[in-house]
């Protein structure tokens, strides 16, 4: 009797190995992936020719009305206890909400998600004096306030010294349904002391074998598996993402270079750049990951320790930010 | 290593299963050979290297042993073929027809059988990618007649008849495989792969002795044998006391807990991912496949470690993990049963 059901439980997984084998032949996606991401994204379209007049409606309902609770939700203190609120369903009632500032209504990106790399147990680049985490962590805290005086709203990865893995950082832009993502880091090339620059990314498969460790280092604490990454990188290729994410990048990298070389003369344009950083592998918008000075130049170390330098990063990151920001107008 | 023999006609298909391995490959051949192999390929550095090997290219433990005239390659990396690099490509090559020469396989036939006679499976990490898949599809063109590319785990299940309600954990030297067998065949949300493995462990141990001795002149080679031997979870069954030079002095070192840290490394990650795994299990089979774990590769050769998983299934219930004595076919044993029965219409030649 077992014997039957064994015979034929592997006639049937037979069939589907070689099933599996055929995809893999012709080149087809694996099952289950593709396929639901582009029902999902079918789903979405429909959703949205029903939904956009609704919301239409709702909006010229809502800013007649006095409300005066957050139209959006924004993240205040420890960033995902609120999202992981705004994943579950809440019962919403008007008195949920709150006219929107009208200054960032003209804009196609309305909010921003900013991600301080690194934290906690992992410093990134760790000099006696000073850590890769709280560079990027000041510089972060700089740009959230800067983009909400300019009328953006800002979702934070990280507002204190924790260590919140690639995979959290990731869904955590994704629940919020944000516009961009801007991932900061500092960079330290120990081969090259002497040289320091900056350097912006967006997503896309490299070759070069010194990008490919940075992003191995970068996607140390990923929190993903090699079966989650298997999904990920699927979609590197096909990412409809990719021309946007380059045009913010452009934008960073242009802002990035011109604000901070009047400081740093010696400053190196190292330019906009594709690799696999897993942060931008698996966030569903624009995204790039900005590598703000060089922690392994020991000139720049010492701007690093200035709040002046740290806040024109700050500026600089900003100006990339509305200036790819009013290009989508 | 040699198996039992059992001659076949040339005019027949040789079935053979392969498990491609980063430390070690193995292949099992429906001849009744079976072999396994260093995943080591080497071709001498000179002129003079040539003339003393009297070889053109060493494959396995031979390679290894004469690494110092060789221009030595890892064709594997965390079970998948190295990409970007012709060297690789070239040993992987080598490696493969090496296995199967062993078998009784040749190219040019000589009397032996032909290569279009040979119709393959091979294990490949639970995680591949299809590229990964393509690229080896591509790298055997013309080394095999037919080829079918599975998951190593769901291999070492099929061999087993352990296709339903069932975890394999396979720890190899680039990855730990988990698979959980539903009666069909696994997909991506019923197997997981973690780079914490038999090479990690080797790396981590290099890392703690040279930090305890740093006057011990010891290689990764020298470690891995050390852990080949000694490796442990837990309680040490014994001191792990090994020898390596100092200054050219031979000199004992006692290594157990630098044996013991580098060990457990892999346990906090294989627990995590077996429980999370189980988690998604429907609940009412959860209790059948905690029954049924399979434990198989090298790294469960590591002491300690079935019952350190059986204790971290207590918190979820309790369990049994049960472990092959004989892990080495286990994967290759699998692709042939595989090989064997899947139907001549169902194999898709691979074009030269």
């Amino acid at each position: 009797m077992r014997m039957g059901k064994i015979d034929r439980a592997k006639r049937r997984v037979l069939r589907q190995a070689v099933a599996d084998n055929l995809e893999t032949i012709r080149g087809l996606p694996p099952r289950g992936v593709r396929p639901n991401v582009r029902r999902s994204r079918l789903w979405m379209r429909r959703l949205s020719i029903v939904a956009l007049p609704v919301m239409l409606a709702g909006s010229t309902f809502l800013l007649s009305k006095p409300v005066t609770e957050p139209m959006f939700v924004v993240q205040r203190g420890a960033p995902h206890k609120p999202l992981a609120a705004a994943a579950q369903p809440q019962p919403q009632t008007l008195t949920t909400y709150e006219k929107v500032d009208p200054a960032a209504l003209p804009l196609n990106v309305h909010r921003v998600v900013i991600d301080a790399g690194h934290g906690g147990t992992d410093p990134g680049t760790a000099l006696p004096t000073l850590a890769e985490k709280a560079v990027t962590l000041d510089i972060a805290m700089r740009l959230k306030k800067l983009l909400e005086r300019g009328g953006f709203e800002v979702i934070t990865t990280r507002t204190d010294d924790h260590l919140i893995p690639l995979r959290e950082r990731a869904h955590i832009a994704n629940v919020s349904s944000s516009d961009i993502f801007i991932s900061i880091h500092v960079n330290s090339i120990v081969e090259h002391t002497s040289e320091h620059g900056v350097e912006t990314y967006y997503l896309g498969p490299t070759r070069d074998a010194k990008l490919t460790k940075l992003a191995a280092e970068e996607n140390r604490e990923s929190g993903y598996s090699l079966a989650d990454m298997r999904k990920l990188l699927d979609g590197i290729y096909m990412d409809a993402r990719r021309d946007e994410s380059q045009r913010l990048a452009s934008a960073i990298q242009s802002q990035l270079y011109g604000g901070l070389r009047n400081a740093d003369p010696g400053l190196q344009n190292w330019g906009v750049k594709r690799a696999p950083f897993l942060v931008l592998v698996a966030t569903e918008m624009p995204a790039i990951l900005a590598e703000v000075g060089c922690m392994s130049n020991d000139a720049e170390v010492e701007k690093m320790h200035q709040p002046e330098y740290r806040e024109r990063i700050a500026n600089a990151l900003f100006d990339g930010i509305r200036t790819y920001a009013t290009e989508k107008k | 290593m040699k198996e039992g023999s059992k001659k076949m006609a040339d005019s027949e298909i040789l079935h053979v299963g392969i498990d491609l391995g980063t430390s070690r490959s193995a292949i099992s051949a429906s001849n009744g050979e079976r072999f396994v192999v260093d995943s080591f390929v080497g071709w001498p550095v000179d002129m003079v290297a040539k003339k003393v090997l009297k070889r053109s290219v060493m494959i396995g433990h031979e390679a290894v042993s004469n690494r110092t005239m060789l221009d030595l390659h890892r064709p594997l990396e965390r079970g998948l073929l190295k990409e970007g690099s012709d060297k690789d490509v070239e040993a992987v090559k080598e490696l493969l027809r090496h296995l199967l020469r062993l078998v009784g396989v040749d190219g040019n036939g000589n009397g032996r059988i032909p290569t279009s006679n040979v119709r393959a499976v091979v294990g490949v990490p639970a995680a591949a990618l299809r590229t990964n898949k393509q690229y080896l599809r591509n790298t055997m063109k013309g080394i095999v007649d037919s080829l079918m590319i599975v998951s190593e785990p769901f291999a070492v299940a099929y061999g087993l008849d352990a296709l339903l309600h069932t975890m394999i954990i396979d720890i190899g030297a680039g990855t730990t495989d988990f698979c959980v067998m539903k009666g069909r065949y696994p997909t991506e949300e019923d197997q997981r792969t973690l780079t914490s493995a038999g090479d990690s462990i080797d790396t981590h141990l290099l890392k703690l002795i040279s930090e305890r001795y740093p006057q011990a002149n010891i290689t990764i080679f020298m470690v891995r044998e050390w852990k080949e031997k000694h490796s442990f979870v837990n309680k040490a069954p014994e001191k792990v006391v090994v020898t390596a030079p100092v200054n050219g002095v031979p000199t004992e070192f006692d290594i157990t807990n630098e044996m013991k840290a580098a060990c457990e490394t892999l346990l906090g990650p294989t627990v995590e991912t077996m429980l999370d795994l189980l988690s998604r299990v429907e609940p009412e089979f959860q209790e059948r496949v905690r029954n049924n774990i399979i434990l198989s590769g090298g790294g469960g050769l590591i002491r300690g470690l079935p019952e350190a998983l059986q204790d971290a299934l207590k918190q979820v219930g309790g369990g049994k993990v049960t472990y092959m004595a004989d892990p080495v076919f286990v994967g290759s044993d699998g692709g042939l049963a595989l090989a064997i029965d899947a139907p001549d219409t169902d194999w898709e030649k691979l074009s030269a």
